[in-house]
């Protein structure tokens, strides 16, 4: 007779279960990328300030996911949120799609490396050079890829003091929510 | 709450050192004289009107990469009223008519750029079709 080996009741080897802390830090990173989501098609809805100008309110999620679960989450819920951001309001693929993409990136990479490098800076900082970044990334994306025209740089000082002003007001509401969240 | 580090500063106070630079070399190159459109398609100069002041009216068909640009010119200023590409920003985003103002269809590849009738053109690698 063939032997029942598949049917035997010898308990199995129980598998490798995720330790709370690490199911915690994923949930939070979840919980951050669908607010980034959120805020993403919500300033996709807003009526514009000027050309490729947003007040950065999704960047702001990626200095909270920086401050709370370091830079690995920040770059990897910059990259998430611009996709499905982007999926959901239709622009994925689309040249929109490649300058939000790049500009979150260089971005992210920019505020990761300001955080670890940078002595006595804090997270408005950090995200003033975020915000100047992802301004000069953009229009250094359109200028190379798309319009070949260095025409646009002459709209870039007023978009960059706009930049300074939300970098800064983004910076002092991320460090009053880590800190509020950390004692809270 | 908005006060930040002693390096949060320092890192406002180079920023605004840069773009006050980069302000001072834009509003140069900009120019003095009456509002002009100045049309391009990539590194090419298509076309440029001045403003008018009275009640004509100049629409101008830009030829791009998806198709063509629609563009009316006016005393009100400067709009894309048509165009080849999805998202419809540059015709949603309205008219421009200040010195220094632009509106452009980045799928399109093309830019309107509103200057002083005497800007140096010629410094922005612009090749006139």
């Amino acid at each position: 007779m063939p032997s029942s080996s598949n049917m035997s009741t010898e308990p199995q080897p129980a598998l490798a279960r995720p330790s709370l802390a690490a199911l915690q830090s994923q949930m939070r990173w979840l919980t951050l990328l669908m607010l980034a989501i959120g805020l993403h098609v919500f300033e996709a809805a807003l009526p514009s300030l000027g050309p490729w100008f947003k007040p950065g309110l999704a960047n702001l999620v990626t200095l909270l996911a920086l401050a709370m679960l370091g830079p690995r989450a920040a770059l990897s819920l910059a990259i998430g949120r611009v996709l499905v951001g982007s999926f959901l309001i239709g622009t994925l693929l689309t040249p929109t799609f490649v300058i939000s993409l790049s500009a979150g990136l260089a971005s992210a990479l920019v505020m990761i490396a300001a955080w670890r490098f940078l002595p006595g800076i804090s997270l408005i900082g950090v995200s003033l050079i975020g915000a100047l970044m992802h301004m000069l990334a953009q229009f250094w994306v359109v200028e190379t890829l798309f319009i070949h025209q260095a025409a646009i740089y002459y709209i870039l000082p007023p978009l960059l003091l706009l930049s300074v002003v939300t970098g800064w007001i983004n910076g002092a509401l991320a460090r009053y929510i880590v800190a509020r969240l950390n004692h809270g | 709450m908005f006060a930040g580090t002693r390096t949060d500063y320092l890192i406002l106070l180079l920023a605004l050192a840069g773009i006050a630079g980069s302000w001072f070399i834009v509003r140069a190159g900009l120019g003095n004289g009456a509002p002009t459109a100045y049309i391009y398609r990539d590194k090419v100069l298509l076309a440029t009107y001045p403003l008018p002041d009275d009640d004509r009216v100049i629409h101008f068909d830009a030829d791009g990469k998806l198709g063509v640009s629609e563009i009316s010119i006016d005393h009100h200023g400067v709009r894309i009223t048509s165009s080849p590409c999805t998202t419809q920003r540059c015709v949603l985003s309205g008219v421009h008519k200040h010195i220094g103002d632009m509106v452009a269809c980045v799928p399109n590849h093309i830019l309107v750029s509103i200057r002083g009738s005497g800007s140096a053109d010629g410094s922005l690698d612009a090749v006139v079709e």
